[in-house]
């Protein structure tokens, strides 16, 4: 009974730690259920050169997917869905088909698909930080950078 | 070697073995080990989406740390008596999920703690779980070697 109490003691100290992590309302959920964010689009003349929007729509459509976010860069676009579960086991060729998919429809444009709830989690963040104004153009085009640097790394 | 058949002496034992054999609930061990398994991997999942949320690992990179800490939850748990127990509740839920390699190394340590601390703790702490190491490396091995065959073939 002792042990038991010890063990679960200093699990408890070891939980915690991290507990001050301030955070808007959907990035607390965004690793658990559907959040569905809006498109952030860091271009300079959103009024001609957004397709955000549009990509949002048409890949919401799909069957084996039930999330989708979109942040739309000077030169690249990032693309973060959430797979339903059972259609994980087809990840790679939902991956492929979306790539074709998205190739096709907007030539020239460069394309970063991810099904990471990391990267997912982090576009969340970053979008609430661009829409409460609590950081400026650049740095979130910094952190944009920083996003796509983390979902390149393997190891 | 061929197999020779039984003498009556043998199959007279073996009756009287089944007289005193305890018979033992397969399919109760079974969803035992089932559910004990699924929450550890619980756990584990949860470990992992903590360390998603709170440090910068993607999916992809939370695996390490994730194996890492479920290793050292289980050394503890091992220390202080409680996954015994949970040993033998739950038998292979508790052994095939890799807590079971941390109870492995830690138990062997404790036991052959009193040989003294370089022949005892250290020739003995990879006693049961060194074939994990070995067999593990050499899988990999094996499976990178054939990985990187069939890339040069341009088979995958």
């Amino acid at each position: 009974m002792k042990n038991c109490l010890f063990a679960g003691l200093i699990s408890c100290i070891l939980i915690a730690g991290c507990s001050n992590k301030e955070d808007g309302k959907d990035s607390k959920t965004a690793l658990l259920k559907t959040t569905d964010p809006a498109p952030v689009e860091l271009v300079d003349h959103p009024e001609t050169d957004s397709f955000g929007h549009a990509i949002k729509k048409e890949l919401a459509k799909k069957k084996e997917l039930y999330d989708v976010a979109v942040i739309q860069s000077k030169e690249e676009t990032l693309v973060v869905y959430k797979v339903k579960h059972l259609q994980r086991f087809k990840m790679k060729k939902i991956e492929k088909d979306m790539e074709k998919y998205l190739e096709g429809k907007y030539p020239g444009e460069d394309f970063i698909l991810s099904s990471d709830y990391k990267i997912f989690l982090e576009t969340v963040r970053l979008k609430e930080k661009i829409q409460h104004k609590s950081i400026s153009k650049k740095e979130a085009e910094k952190e944009f950078k920083d996003i796509i640097e983390l979902q390149k790394e393997k190891t | 070697m061929g197999k020779t058949p039984k003498t009556p002496e043998q199959q007279k034992y073996e009756k009287l073995e089944k007289q005193y054999e305890t018979k033992r609930p397969l399919l109760k061990n079974v969803i035992k080990a089932f559910f004990v398994g699924g929450a550890i991997c619980l756990v584990g999942q949860a470990v992992s989406y903590y360390y998603i949320y709170f440090f910068n690992f993607t999916e992809q990179t939370a695996g390490n740390p994730t194996v890492a800490t479920m290793v050292f939850f289980s050394m503890l748990l091992t220390g202080f008596g409680i996954y015994d127990h949970l040993g033998q509740f739950g038998g292979a839920g508790s052994a095939v999920p890799v807590t079971g390699f941390g109870n492995a190394v830690i138990s062997a340590a404790i036991e052959h703690k009193t040989e003294g601390y370089v022949l005892g703790v250290g020739g003995n702490i990879f006693k049961l779980a060194g074939s994990v190491i070995v067999f593990g490396v050499f899988a990999a091995f094996v499976v990178a070697l054939i990985k990187t065959l069939l890339i040069q073939w341009g088979v995958i």
